[in-house]
């Protein structure tokens, strides 16, 4: 069976079609691939889908018309699901090959060999910008190089119903775990527990139990990322922390909760205080306005070793297989451009803070105040592999939550020397 | 019933002559049995054999080596069955897939042949009845499991809300969060959606028993429930084994249930098979192992279908 | 008294447990009807019935129909589904027919290969089908799942058909056979037209799988106008952590629409094919 090849002309009048009828009327478009061609006239860029509509939109509407413009280049935004089916797609594309030019690569520790060099283009940004926070070349650099090139970080804080605090007697949001604690318990008797997310999503657990973990000096591996450091007295500490922690402040269900669930337990009345981006507080702004009043940001609670904040980094690479990597290159340097990079980052109301410190003292900051605790996230957030190298091991040991699970499973009964006994058994087989 | 079949179709047969064909020696070799059943299998065969064939073996072939993304594959013969069996979330992901394949299909069974057997009656909206109890069968899985997600929702959700509005209980159940309510909500899950597949055939199955078979046995005292054992189980079990096979296989191999409704989670209470294997290879990047665990499967799976024939075939 | 007893046995054998069915088959599309309609205001309020619409809204479907590529998923779906139905649906026949009626060397071990081919699972593919189709250059095309969803459907099929076929009594092949039809002739003339019902009901079963299947769509189709109902839904109404819930629900509903509709045609077909192939099997 013969198809016939189309153009690319062919295929925008698919779309134009298709966005009205249905698709049987369009069926010479989806059936051909994108055409090889010597010099890209289309360059792939594909994101996760932002929760800040506008930020993808000022993407769609004002930057990708702008290069158009600027270069005849037309780019491709592939919008991906949210939910942790990005990083299958860019796995698949990454294996066969084809697929997005350039694109967010999350957990870029699996596929850093199929990323090509960026070092020109980071470095150029990072001096122009006033320099990048430290922490985030733990991830994009590898051996030297750049292999791509931080965006912004998501922050994310403990987000709270002041007014269901107020009423039991909390002033201010609680400093330390013990006091965290404390407070959830007389909330819960009120009958507003926390909902705190430890089930198998990929932000709002981790953005939590981490850096409980940090705050008492435990971390998972050793700074050369070749021993396990998990098993230390104060990770029983943490554990049974935890176990308190939701028996006597959380609701029940947190313990399956996924990224979205929390939002939703939120939104819906049910909880007093959850670990997340600032997304809740935009739902409640726009759909609750009576309760978008009361929302506020904390900081996470520090412990005897600190306080510590988990950075969520959204990153882009340029692939190695893609048919003019050059072209992508010139493309991602273009938006990080202060002339393209600042309005982009301001469209998305700080839910995408820069890893450059020209941002530091950004106005854009000071529009909400209740959005300038992310700030802090900056300054003392780590990445989930800190201190070891964010690595394949490291990816697996994430992938497979069993950190979290070591919390999950002591919280359901298993004895806690048990659970973090096995959890370390799994970290020390994954690390070979 | 073959002889019923027969007298519908046979009318427009009669007297047929055709053209006559020019006889050749192709011809002649073409119309033996056996050539022309060889030609009429080859195209079938060669397309399964590209695009079913080809990824079967180099899955299996995955399944020896260490082959993370973008790295060589490096062979490790059963290595990977090793840490396989050494991996407590491994053989949780084999128990809750038996686990939950076993329930479901024996409540999707029993629910089925319920169904069956009360729409075996005549009623006036039958055909729009059939249709309607169709429904959970036909929308795609994903979008009524997101539904499902609200309807487990702690304190909005349905089920919470009518358990505490009628007082049966003080909170309702935690759905979705005690590991083993998660079990029993994901096996609740997949029965709703997959009765009416039993129903429908089943009562597919009921409508060919033929009235004299009933008759005859009531003539001989036999009362209700021995009709029922007697008559119509025993011409009821072709079907009921064949669609129990297909439903034991589809629902041993779901993925998009769990992948939506809870991830595998809470503390890989859910974690199934093919959700595991998909979370080896494509997020963990381990595709070596992700596909080990998937051949794992056969052989469970081939287990289970035998224990199911011969329970069946022992009454 | 007999009339009594009558239409209370049929109170009991009939109306109420097909009313308890009726109820845990719709109930919750009832509740996805009622989310769709409402606002996110009244969605969100905890206190509200879950069932009850205060102040019905068509604000999500609009939103749905406007901003989104929904109505190209639909179309998307449905050809993928015909068209995947019938590749299933041809090659299936090509494979059950002489497994079922002609006898040739080597036909019991294809029997067996063919049923083996059930038990291989989607999760082991799925990494090699992605490598297969980035090869043959087909990611992000709808080729690439009409092609790899006939690998999941003729297996079935052809078990489905291979039960209706053996149904036909020989003595008709043989007759058109010494009427001077060709084998061909009387495989396609004869005996297939015979076997609508069994057709019909191995394509309904057919697309109800092709329209439901989610892993394949969602490696192969990223872009979103290309993309199939279940992955077009799922990809872009949740965005980051919000689940836009009266979309999903809006979206649901409507994805299946047709399809129940289609159903609605074909189920006493569906019904009868079943009742000659799985029973004869």
């Amino acid at each position: 069976m013969t198809r016939p090849e189309t153009s690319r002309t062919g295929r925008r009048e698919f779309l134009k079609i298709a966005a009205g009828a249905a698709g049987a009327a369009a069926a010479t478009g989806p059936w051909i691939s994108r055409n090889a061609q010597a010099k890209p006239t289309t360059i792939v860029f594909a994101r996760e889908s932002s929760y800040v509509k506008n930020f993808d939109e000022h993407f769609q509407k004002v930057l990708i018309p702008a290069y158009l413009k600027a270069t005849g280049i037309k780019i491709d935004y592939q919008i991906q699901a949210a939910g942790g089916s990005a990083v299958p797609q860019l796995v698949s594309m990454v294996e066969n090959k084809s697929g997005a030019d350039l694109a967010w690569v999350q957990q870029e520790w699996l596929y850093r060999d199929a990323l090509v060099d960026v070092s020109d283009i980071a470095e150029a940004v990072g001096k122009e910008q006033g320099g990048w926070y430290d922490e985030i070349k733990l991830l994009s650099v590898d051996n030297g190089k750049w292999k791509s090139v931080p965006q912004a970080n998501i922050g994310q804080l403990m987000v709270y119903r002041k007014d269901w605090f107020d009423e039991a007697g909390i002033k201010q949001f609680p400093d330390t775990w013990d006091e965290f604690l404390e407070a959830g318990i007389k909330l819960k008797a009120k009958g507003h527990p926390y909902g705190m997310s430890m089930g198998h999503g990929f932000a709002d657990n981790y953005s939590w139990l981490y850096p409980l973990l940090w705050s008492h000096g435990v971390t998972v591996m050793d700074k050369a990322g070749k021993k396990v450091a998990l098993d230390s007295s104060e990770t029983a500490k943490c554990v049974e922390y935890v176990k308190r922690l939701y028996k006597e402040a959380c609701i029940e269900d947190c313990i399956g909760w996924l990224d979205p669930h929390n939002n939703k337990a939120f939104l819906t009345s049910q909880i007093s205080c959850t670990n997340n981006a600032y997304s809740i507080m935009v739902s409640a702004k726009r759909d609750l306005p009576d309760m978008g009043k009361v929302i506020e940001h904390g900081l996470n609670p520090k412990g005897p070793h600190g306080r510590f904040h988990a950075l969520v980094p959204v990153t882009h690479g340029v692939f190695a297989y893609g048919p003019d990597p050059q072209a992508a290159k010139d493309f991602l340097r273009w938006i990080m451009d202060p002339k393209q990079y600042r309005p982009w980052i301001s469209s998305g109301d700080m839910y995408f803070a820069p890893y450059l410190h020209a941002f530091d003292k950004y106005p854009d900051w000071d529009i909400e105040p209740r959005v300038k605790p992310f700030q802090k996230v900056l300054e003392t957030g780590k990445l989930t592999s800190w201190p070891a190298p964010a690595n394949r091991a490291h990816g697996a040991v994430i992938n497979r939550w069993i950190v979290i699970d070591m919390f999950t499973k002591a919280c359901t009964g298993t004895p806690t020397k048990t659970a973090i006994a096995e959890a370390v058994t799994q970290i020390k087989q994954i690390y070979g | 019933m073959g002889r019923a079949v027969e007298a519908s179709r046979a009318p427009a047969l009669e007297a047929r002559t055709y053209r006559p064909l020019r006889f050749g020696r192709l011809r002649e070799l073409v119309e033996r049995e056996s050539v022309f059943s060889w030609l009429v299998l080859t195209p079938p065969l060669l397309f399964l054999l590209l695009f079913l064939g080809y990824p079967f073996f180099y899955g299996v072939y995955l399944s020896f080596f260490r082959r993370e993304v973008t790295g060589p594959a490096t062979f490790v013969g059963f290595g990977n069955f090793v840490t396989l069996a050494n991996d407590p979330i491994f053989w949780q992901s084999v128990g809750n897939t038996v686990k939950f394949t076993g329930a479901a299909t024996i409540l999707k069974a029993i629910g089925g042949l319920g169904m069956a057997l009360v729409m075996n009656q005549n009623f006036k909206f039958k055909a729009i009845t059939r249709a309607m109890l169709l429904l959970p069968f036909i929308v795609p899985t994903v979008l009524s499991t997101v539904a499902w997600q609200w309807i487990y929702d702690p304190g909005l959700g349905l089920f919470n809300r009518l358990l505490v509005e009628s007082g049966l209980t003080k909170t309702g159940f935690s759905w979705l969060g005690s590991p083993t309510m998660a079990m029993i909500s994901v096996i609740i899950v997949n029965t709703w959606r997959g009765l009416p597949f039993f129903g429908i055939s089943i009562l597919a199955g009921l409508q060919t028993i033929p009235v004299e078979q009933h008759e005859s046995a009531t003539i001989d005292g036999a009362g209700t429930w021995d009709r029922f054992r007697h008559v119509t189980l025993p011409s009821l079990l072709p079907v009921i084994l064949i669609v129990t096979t297909f439903s034991v296989i589809l629902t041993f191999f779901d993925f998009q249930l769990v992948y939506v409704l809870t991830g595998g989670g809470p503390a890989n209470s859910t974690h199934l098979m093919a959700t595991y294997a998909y979370s080896l290879s494509m997020g963990a990047g381990q595709m070596g192992l992700g596909s080990a665990v998937a051949l794992s499967m056969v052989p469970v799976l081939g287990l289970l279908l035998v224990l199911l024939t011969w329970y069946v075939r022992k009454d | 008294m007999v009339g009594e007893l009558t239409w209370r046995k049929r109170l009991l054998g009939l109306w109420v447990p097909l009313s308890l069915f009726y109820v845990v088959a719709l109930f919750p599309f009832t509740w996805m009807a009622a989310t769709s309609l409402k606002t996110n205001a009244e969605l969100y309020d905890p206190k509200a019935n879950p069932l009850s619409i205060h102040h019905p809204s068509l604000v999500h479907y609009i939103s749905l129909l406007q901003e989104t590529n929904f109505l190209t998923w639909v179309g998307n779906t449905m050809l993928v589904a015909v068209v995947a139905t019938g590749i299933s649906l041809l090659l299936g026949t090509m494979l059950a027919y002489p497994l079922a009626r002609m006898r040739f060397r080597g036909a019991p071990l294809l029997a067996i290969t063919v049923a083996v081919t059930y038990l291989v699972p989607q999760s082991l593919l799925f990494v090699p089908m992605a490598d297969l189709i980035g090869r043959l250059k087909l990611g992000n095309t709808l080729s690439a799942v009409m092609l790899t969803y006939p690998t999941l459907l003729v297996p079935f099929i052809a078990w489905l058909l291979m039960g209706y076929f053996k149904t036909v009594p020989k003595e008709l092949e043989e007759q058109a056979l010494i009427d001077g039809a060709s084998r061909w002739r009387a495989m396609t003339r004869v005996i297939l037209p015979l076997c609508m019902p069994g057709f019909i009901s191995a394509g309904i079963f057919a697309f109800t799988l092709a329209q439901n299947e989610f892993l394949y769509a969602l490696l192969f189709l990223s872009r979103s106008e290309v993309r199939t109902v279940p992955i077009g839904v799922v990809g872009e109404l949740i965005r980051g952590d919000a689940f836009y819930w009266g979309q999903l629900m809006a979206g649901a509903l409507l994805g299946s629409v047709p399809v129940a509709l289609i159903y609605s045609f074909f189920v006493k077909y569906y019904v009868a094919g079943l009742t000659a192939g799985a029973v004869k099997g």
